[in-house]
């Protein structure tokens, strides 16, 4: 079989130094499209005349037209027309685009996060005085953040990926460079397959982060540590067989 | 509430100014756009960007004092950066059509090759000239030259026309997804000898092509096509472009 595990080391190298830049572009798309998306969720959850259709639009929009194609409308197709955004750089662009883009999504989930919440529980806020800000943020938001959660990190590791467009605005992250030594190269498995364990390693930090995340948000929800499940597999099965030496705490 | 709304806005609105930041040019260094993808002209090997069209620019940048700088992006997104002011001119074997004469200004041809059809090793379809091409699938860039041309065969004869963006259409001829593809002579059959490629030619070149720089057609680039079309000839009097090309090439793509 062709295969040259010396095509993969030696693409390492020159993908490390490419991993920065697609760290930078999908972190600083996340948190901005992050911001963007509370603000968006909360105007469309209290239905805020005015901006409640605009949102409408704005959702629909980004959600209904391709990442690549909002790159191409930012970078190359407004300056056309307004020539003030001539000086967006590409870093910029691909930030904007895929902030705009994601947040989308993201105001979408914590939308349903937030009125998965029971409609009691801020009727019960309000009942005691509570304004709808402390609602909000003492009672909606603490059990909503747990459901919104899994989504949103989901919608993180998609930004991740979709980074890669942005070597049509000439930013060489990982998979530019990849393409590029490849097409030289003319390993195609070896560099693919390279990048792939790139891409894999960040996703698992990400699912990492997320089973942190949930861990934390749920303390509230957990059984009591005492519960038989939460033992480990060796001693369950000792205890069943009614060994002693594996007595489980009362 | 209402300042909760003042500062949604707020953040709405600063959305739109993420990354204005200004784009430095200074008039001393000339911007040029390349795709980094396109051996042996402009390719990257341990992420170093080399080629025949590096050495020209590297060699006219000396010439004329300035200093040359490359930027990589995909193939589609070229044009676009040079229409938007991002890069002077594109060094990607840009092909001189009458569509692109029409919105740019192109220096004077610094090669001249042919559109070639290329087909599997043992040219399985027996296809010579675009006539064979009935009822077959062929290969093309999406934006390119040669794009151009197949879809004026196309008007003529009948068969598919598979687009790529960047997805490797030569392997796909290779394997037989596709019959045929069209592509520059020269490049390709440097590629073909450095990988050991399955493919050969088909015929003779359907077209001519003569490739050059393109520039946006304002009276600023006049004066620097001037001045690059004047490196270019004391590089052909002296001998350096042949020598650039007998580097990459084994012989002179440089002249008719």
């Amino acid at each position: 079989m062709d295969f040259k595990v010396q095509a993969m080391t030696d693409l390492f190298p020159i993908l490390f130094k490419a991993v920065g830049m697609t760290l930078k572009l999908s972190f600083s798309s996340a948190l901005a499209a992050l911001v963007l998306a509370v603000a968006i969720a909360l105007i469309r959850h209290f239905k805020i005349k005015f901006l409640y259709g605009i949102t409408g639009i704005y959702i629909s929009f980004f959600r209904g037209t391709p990442l690549l194609v909002q790159l191409f409308l930012l970078y190359y197709g407004l300056p056309q027309v307004f020539p003030v955004f001539i000086n967006i750089t590409a870093f910029g662009a691909a930030v904007l685009g895929l902030s705009l883009h994601f947040s989308a999504y993201m105001a979408e989930t914590i939308r349903g996060a937030l009125a998965s919440v029971d409609k009691g529980q801020t009727e019960a806020g309000l009942s005691v005085g509570m304004t709808n800000l402390q609602v909000m943020k003492r009672i909606v938001i603490p059990q909503a953040i747990r459901v919104a959660v899994p989504s949103l990190v989901n919608t993180s590791i998609d930004m991740l990926k979709s980074s890669s467009l942005a070597f049509t605005l000439g930013l060489a992250e990982i998979m530019a460079k990849t393409q590029l030594e490849a097409a030289s190269s003319y390993r195609f498995l070896e560099s693919y397959l390279t990048v792939s364990i790139f891409y894999w390693v960040m996703v698992a930090v990400l699912e990492r982060v997320q089973r942190y995340l949930e861990k934390r948000l749920g303390r509230a929800y957990e059984q009591r540590s005492r519960d038989v499940k939460s033992r480990g597999i060796i001693q369950r099965f000792w205890r069943d067989k009614g060994i002693k030496g594996y007595k489980l705490p009362a | 509430m209402k300042k909760i709304k003042v500062l949604l806005l707020g953040i709405l609105l600063g959305a739109l100014f993420i990354g204005c930041g200004k784009e430095e040019t200074k008039k001393d260094n000339i911007r040029i756009g390349t795709s980094g993808g396109y051996f042996p002209f402009t390719y990257t090997e341990k992420d170093e960007l080399k080629g025949f069209d590096i050495d020209v620019w590297r060699e006219i940048g000396r010439r004329l004092d300035k200093e040359v700088e490359f930027k990589t992006a995909k193939f589609s997104g070229l044009f676009g950066m040079l229409d938007t002011g991002k890069i002077d001119t594109i060094s990607n074997q840009i092909t001189i059509t009458d569509k692109r004469k029409e919105k740019y200004s192109f220096s004077d041809p610094y090669v001249y090759s042919g559109a070639q059809l290329f087909v599997p090793v043992g040219n399985p379809e027996n296809i010579q000239t675009i006539e064979d091409l009935a009822g077959k699938k062929v290969a093309v860039q999406v934006g390119t030259n040669y794009e151009e041309v197949i879809r004026k065969a196309a008007e003529e004869v009948d068969f598919e026309i598979i687009n790529y963006d960047s997805g490797n259409m030569i392997k796909d001829v290779e394997m037989g997804r596709a019959d045929t593809f069209m592509m520059d002579k020269v490049s390709i059959i440097e590629l073909i000898k450095k990988n050991n490629l399955q493919i050969e030619l088909a015929g003779k070149p359907v077209e001519y092509i003569e490739n050059a720089f393109p520039f946006a057609g304002n009276s600023e680039n006049k004066e620097l096509i001037d001045e690059i079309n004047g490196a270019m000839e004391e590089m052909r009097r002296d001998g350096t472009l042949e020598a650039i090309s007998n580097k990459y090439f084994g012989m002179d793509i440089t002249s008719r």
